[in-house]
């Protein structure tokens, strides 16, 4: 799941000089993605993972690193 | 016009061809085309001879720096000067009773300078200064670049090792995208664009000042402290959650204008706003527009309440995403770039019932991170970005945020808006932004 992550973010919204030195705990908000990126983001996820992640959950907590966002989207595959 | 093509540098692309229609309605309306700024307010003078090196080091590496934008035949390119045109220039004040107003009176007449298209310079760098402040301004002809394009270049112009700045020899990023679709889903893409036009037009949009004739753009310029600007951010996300700041500044600023002008006709504020589509943080390509569009549009009866308009606006944004909508212009930029300037124009500008559809222009280009707040041995104290618009809606609302303070630039059309408006619509937007009305 993180590959697919990585490669759509890294691929599609922000750039990163060496992206297999960016690990699963760095900063993503920090990287650069910004509100657009993570619209986007969303709508990546809910297609790839058959998913609805509710707007309340939208949250820097939810979406800051990619440890984050496979636990976000874990809990909402698994419910 | 001729028909040589050798001294062709560059075909426009469909972006740019999009900012080259607005170049030319600007124009029909007698205002000076499609100029934009971008101001750094320094606390001294850079180092000149090192910011002039820079700029010849650019021209060189990006020739169309140099260009002279031209048509031949049914389609217009960067052609190559027989001179190259001067790209640096200072401003000195020699006036003392001028000094308080030298800066903006410059950028003002520079904004506003009427050339013919393919005499402009397609970017120009300018030094003002007086005996207190130093403004390092640049401006532009849209179809150069865009507003990230001037991010970029501002980071080359300050940097020790440019290798990374390349512009490549890649496609253009609207380009690039276009072509991941099929010939089959450019046409679902497009349809879908029609419909989603036709679907804002059911409206008719508001304009924000009263129709007179244009003479000139004005602008004003309000920086907000960061302690007002993190309020700013907490209601953003409160309002629109983490997906949506601009959607926070553009449903404010509906919310001002209607409460400026309550008697003004109309049913809907309609706001065109680019986005990018350069990854976040990558540091190519410079030069050439890089942008898609999109519509934030509400009914009036929304925008008077603050709870359903924001959920309205984000609700919006998150169909158009979802649908596709976003890129949905791609292919009608594609299809318009094949239209004479007039048709194209009027087709961006104007409603099946040959009403305006934007009731502002808008542009966010987010924090910007121009390294280590200096710029060739100044100090950046501020900044700020300019844009001309079309008459009407003759108001274009520009914000970005730099060192945690959010700038907000208002460029409007005197006479139909006058500084004391702007003052008034500015501590309306205010109070909106920080949740006071």
């Amino acid at each position: 799941m993180k590959k697919k992550l990585r490669a759509f973010i890294f691929e599609e919204l922000i750039f990163v000089a060496e992206p297999e030195k960016f690990s699963d705990e760095d900063d993503l908000l920090e990287a650069g993605l910004d509100s657009m990126g993570i619209m986007r983001l969303i709508m990546f996820i809910e297609d790839n993972y058959s998913i609805t992640l509710p707007d309340t959950e939208i949250e820097p907590d939810n979406v800051q690193t990619f440890k984050a966002l496979e636990q976000w989207i874990l809990r909402h595959k698994n419910a | 016009m001729s028909d040589c093509k050798q001294d062709i540098l560059e075909p426009l692309n469909i972006a740019d061809c999009f900012t080259l229609a607005m170049d030319e309605e600007i124009r029909q309306d007698g205002l000076a085309g499609s100029l934009c700024g971008f101001g750094l307010e320094l606390s001294q003078s850079p180092d000149i001879e090192k910011l002039q090196q820079r700029i010849h080091h650019f021209s060189q590496q990006f020739p169309v720096a140099l260009a002279s934008l031209q048509q031949r035949g049914k389609r217009f390119y960067w052609c190559k000067r027989e001179t190259p045109p001067q790209l640096f220039f200072q401003h000195n004040c020699t006036d003392n009773q001028a000094e308080h107003t030298f800066q903006k009176d410059t950028v003002k007449q520079l904004i506003n300078h009427k050339q013919k298209r393919e005499e402009t310079t397609a970017i120009e760098f300018h030094l003002i200064s007086n005996s207190t402040k130093t403004t390092f301004f640049i401006r532009w002809i849209h179809p150069f670049c865009d507003a990230r394009g001037i991010d970029l270049i501002l980071k080359y112009l300050s940097a020790e090792d440019t290798s990374a700045f390349t512009q490549g020899n890649t496609q253009p990023l609207v380009k690039q995208q276009l072509d991941k679709y099929s010939w089959w889903k450019k046409l679902t893409l497009l349809l879908k664009g029609k419909r989603y036009i036709a679907s804002i037009d059911r409206f008719e949009s508001i304009q924000p000042f009263k129709s007179e004739p244009p003479q000139h753009l004005n602008y004003s310029i309000y920086k907000l402290s960061a302690e007002q600007t993190a309020q700013v951010s907490k209601l953003a996300r409160k309002q629109v959650g983490l997906t949506g700041t601009s959607l926070y500044y553009i449903g404010c600023l509906m919310r001002a204008l209607d409460k400026l002008n309550p008697e003004q006709l109309g049913e809907a504020y309609c706001a065109p706003y680019a986005f990018n589509l350069r990854k976040q943080r990558a540091l190519s390509p410079l030069i050439a527009n890089h942008v898609c569009a999109l519509f934030a549009q509400a009914p009036r009866e929304l925008v008077q309440d603050r709870n359903k308009l924001f959920a309205h606006l984000k609700q919006q944004n998150r169909d158009v995403i979802r649908q596709q909508l976003d890129y949905a212009f791609l292919p009608l930029m594609w299809a318009g770039s094949w239209l004479s300037l007039a048709e194209y124009g009027k087709v961006l500008r104007l409603t099946s019932k040959q009403k305006e559809r934007s009731s502002f222009w808008f542009s966010d280009i987010g924090t910007l991170d121009i390294p280590s707040s200096h710029f060739l041995g100044a100090e950046i104290s501020s900044l700020f970005h300019l844009c001309q618009v079309t008459t009407p809606p003759g108001l274009a609302f520009l914000c970005c945020i730099y060192q945690k303070q959010l700038t907000l630039s208002y460029n409007f059309v005197e006479p139909l808006a006058s500084p004391e408006q702007i003052e008034k619509l500015h501590q309306l937007v205010l109070a909106e932004l920080l949740d006071e009305s």
